[in-house]
């Protein structure tokens, strides 16, 4: 049992840390607010390998684990800068494929993964679907060599971006259960029949989301993962460690927000002392910095039994859950630390709500994570 | 083309210092890190290596009880190896007995170009690179902010406070770096993963061929006495605008003859 980082790991976050703040969460903002992209932050990452870290050293990556992805989006986070596209495309996408993709997948995405090139969307959200994935509806028929996908998915972030979209279909229906049988496909963004709508958020993000309508579009089988039908068991595959990386980015926000509400209420005299010597202030943020430490427990927890090959389901939920709940609570205590200014523009604490808020409710929400703990771990009876 | 760079291992500044009340130096028990000073050294000496197109960087290191880990962040950036001299009998050296030990581990290393800090962050004595060059019989060039290699010689642009010096000097030389004149790389991931695997030697005063009364608190001529601190710095006259502030200012400035 060892709970102190090696060497590589603490100088990762350092070397993370120093790039992140040349840009800071100003940068980050102004590129929500100007629609562009932090390309130029993107690319410092990759360019050192830090976007590649958790790839296989035989496809150019660093060949360690989701342990130090999800430090590189920690940092970038608490510097203002939480990158979504870190969840997306190295830490669903890329582990499906490298676990079930053929080697052609595999040759073609996983060296382009580890440079941080390559930026893949996920697609299994869908109007109808909802929580319940069984119930998907898009689906994809074959037709000789090629699949065809039809139907629409929602809420699906960085289309606009990605150079492909890992789509999650409907390939048939399990007779007996009346459940589908899913399928995952690599699709190209730009695919004839393939469009696209922007699907305005209140969340100040350079990241967009979009609703994809896909008629007839046509994906070769080539890009079929793994086994036609065996698609719920590759989703899981993709979903703990898009927990764990979510976590890390929900700490990293919480420690953004808790080191300028602890340094504001250090510098700022409303009577004759600092405001953070009022324990109105100062206890609610010590609970949040407690919170956020216990999620960050967790979440190394996960992301250790998971790069060990172990079940990291329960953890990396539990770990979502907290970390989301911590970051919100050190938000909203950062927020009301400032007064009024919580809510300027030049402090840059409130158009951080939407980022943090979201993540009770997405990728996987509260309450889905709460019906997990409570049948997997306390053995209750499902509602649904 | 092969460089030495002296980096020095010295507490996080980030953290309040701590001074031993017995010999009035600074404690230095806990984890060290790489004077921010020394990395700028280090960038050089791996861009110099690297257009030569040939040679590699070789850290030479002073620090009590076999301690690396201000060397990591160095050889992540891309140095090839380490010498690090480490002894109990180290203990309580100055300037000179500092000079005298890394002095003989640099030659160990038979360097082209000798790059350390114009002065260290916790010590800011700034006399042990022209003493190491002193003991090594080396021309030493200070406050150098560019160095260009032109054969057996160097040309360095030393910084003054008019603007800044060319000084041409032959190899091997001992040269002081000053502070941000480059960017230093952050190290990537293949780096800080090889950093580990890189020989860091670690020599004991015996094995650089000293005697133990030549360094150490044993052979220092330095002795601090008290340590007092510093006076408050006075208030600030506050100007308020009431339309002629920058008259004010410029009187200021013109007071101190800054214009
Ligand atoms: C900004 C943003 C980015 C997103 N990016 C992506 C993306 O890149 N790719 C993608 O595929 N999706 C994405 N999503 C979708 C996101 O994952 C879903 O919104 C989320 O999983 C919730 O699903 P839903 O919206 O269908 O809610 P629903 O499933 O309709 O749920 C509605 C409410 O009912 C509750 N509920 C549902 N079932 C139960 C139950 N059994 N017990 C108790 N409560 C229940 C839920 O907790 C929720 O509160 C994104 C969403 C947003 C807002």
């Amino acid at each position: 049992m060892n709970f102190i980082e090696s060497d590589e790991q603490l100088m990762l976050r350092e070397s993370v840390a120093k790039i992140a703040s040349k840009y800071g969460h100003s940068y980050y903002v102004e590129k929500a607010k100007n629609n562009e992209k932090p390309v130029e932050l993107w690319n410092e990452l990759a360019t050192n390998g830090y976007l590649g870290v958790n790839m296989p050293s035989e496809f150019g990556g660093g060949g360690m684990g989701i342990y130090e992805l999800a430090i590189v989006l920690e940092e970038t986070a608490a510097q203002g800068c939480p990158l979504l596209m870190l969840v997306v495309s190295p830490a669903i996408c890329a582990p499906i494929i490298n676990q079930f993709g053929t080697s052609e997948l595999k040759n073609e995405f996983l060296p382009r993964f580890a440079t941080g090139e390559l930026i893949m969307a996920f697609a299994i959200t869908e109007p109808d679907a909802g929580s319940n994935s069984h119930n998907l509806s898009v689906t994809a028929t074959k037709d000789g060599e090629v699949y065809r996908l039809n139907g629409t998915k929602y809420f699906i972030s960085g289309v606009d971006e990605a150079e492909a979209i890992l789509v999650v279909t409907r390939t048939s229906v399990d007779e007996s259960t009346k459940k589908g049988r899913l399928s995952l496909f690599v699709v190209d963004t730009n695919s004839k029949g393939l469009d696209r709508q922007i699907l305005p958020v209140e969340i100040t993000a350079p990241e967009k989301q979009f609703t994809l309508y896909f008629d007839n579009v046509e994906v070769p089988a080539s890009r079929l993962i793994g086994t036609e039908g065996d698609g719920l068991k590759q989703v899981f595959q993709g979903l703990n460690p898009e927990r764990i990386m979510v976590s890390a980015m929900a700490i990293g926000a919480g420690r953004y927000a808790l080191a300028k509400a602890s340094q504001y209420a250090r510098d700022r005299r409303v009577w004759d002392v600092p405001i953070g010597s009022h324990q109105g202030l100062s206890h609610p943020l010590a609970i949040a910095k407690i919170n956020l430490e216990l999620a960050s427990l967790m979440a190394k927890k996960a992301a250790w039994l998971y790069d060990n090959s172990m079940d990291a389901a329960e953890a990396a939920n539990m770990a979502k859950y907290s970390a989301a709940e911590a970051a919100i609570q050190a938000l909203d205590q950062a927020i009301q630390t400032h007064g009024g200014l919580g809510i300027s523009t030049e402090v840059g604490l409130a158009d951080f709500w939407g980022s943090v808020r979201l993540m009770r409710t997405a990728p996987v929400s509260r309450e889905m994570i709460l019906n997990f703990v409570a049948s997997h771990s306390l053995d209750l009876p499902k509602s649904y | 083309m092969n460089v030495v760079v002296c980096v020095k291992q010295i507490p996080d500044p980030a953290t309040p210092g701590e001074m031993d009340s017995q010999t009035n130096t600074l404690k230095r028990d806990g984890k060290l890190i790489m004077d921010d000073s020394d990395s700028y050294g280090v960038e050089m000496g791996l861009q110099l290596a690297e257009q030569a197109g040939g040679g590699e960087v070789t850290l030479v290191s002073m620090a009590q009880d076999g301690e690396t880990s201000g060397l990591r962040t160095a050889l992540a950036m891309g140095a090839a190896k380490a010498i690090l001299v480490s002894d109990p009998a180290l203990k309580g050296s100055d300037a000179l007995s500092t000079a005298k030990a890394l002095s003989k581990a640099i030659s160990r290393a038979n360097p082209d170009l000798i790059l350390m800090a114009t002065e260290s962050t916790d010590g800011y004595t700034g006399t042990t690179p022209v003493q190491v060059a002193e003991l090594l019989g080396l021309p030493s060039v200070t406050f150098a902010k560019k160095i260009t290699v032109d054969g057996s010689s160097i040309k360095v642009e030393r910084q003054t406070e008019a603007g800044y010096d060319e000084v041409t000097c032959p190899l091997p030389a001992v040269v002081t770096v000053t502070a941000g004149v480059v960017e230093p790389r952050y190290p990537n991931f293949k780096g800080i993963m090889d950093a580990k695997k890189k020989p860091v030697e670690e020599l004991t005063v015996s094995d650089l061929g000293l005697d133990v009364s030549e360094v150490g608190s044993s052979g220092s001529r330095q002795e601090v006495f008290e340590i007092v601190a510093a006076d408050a710095r006075q208030a600030g006259e506050k100007v308020v605008d009431e339309g002629e502030a920058h008259q004010k200012v410029i009187e200021f400035f013109e007071q101190l003859k800054l214009i």
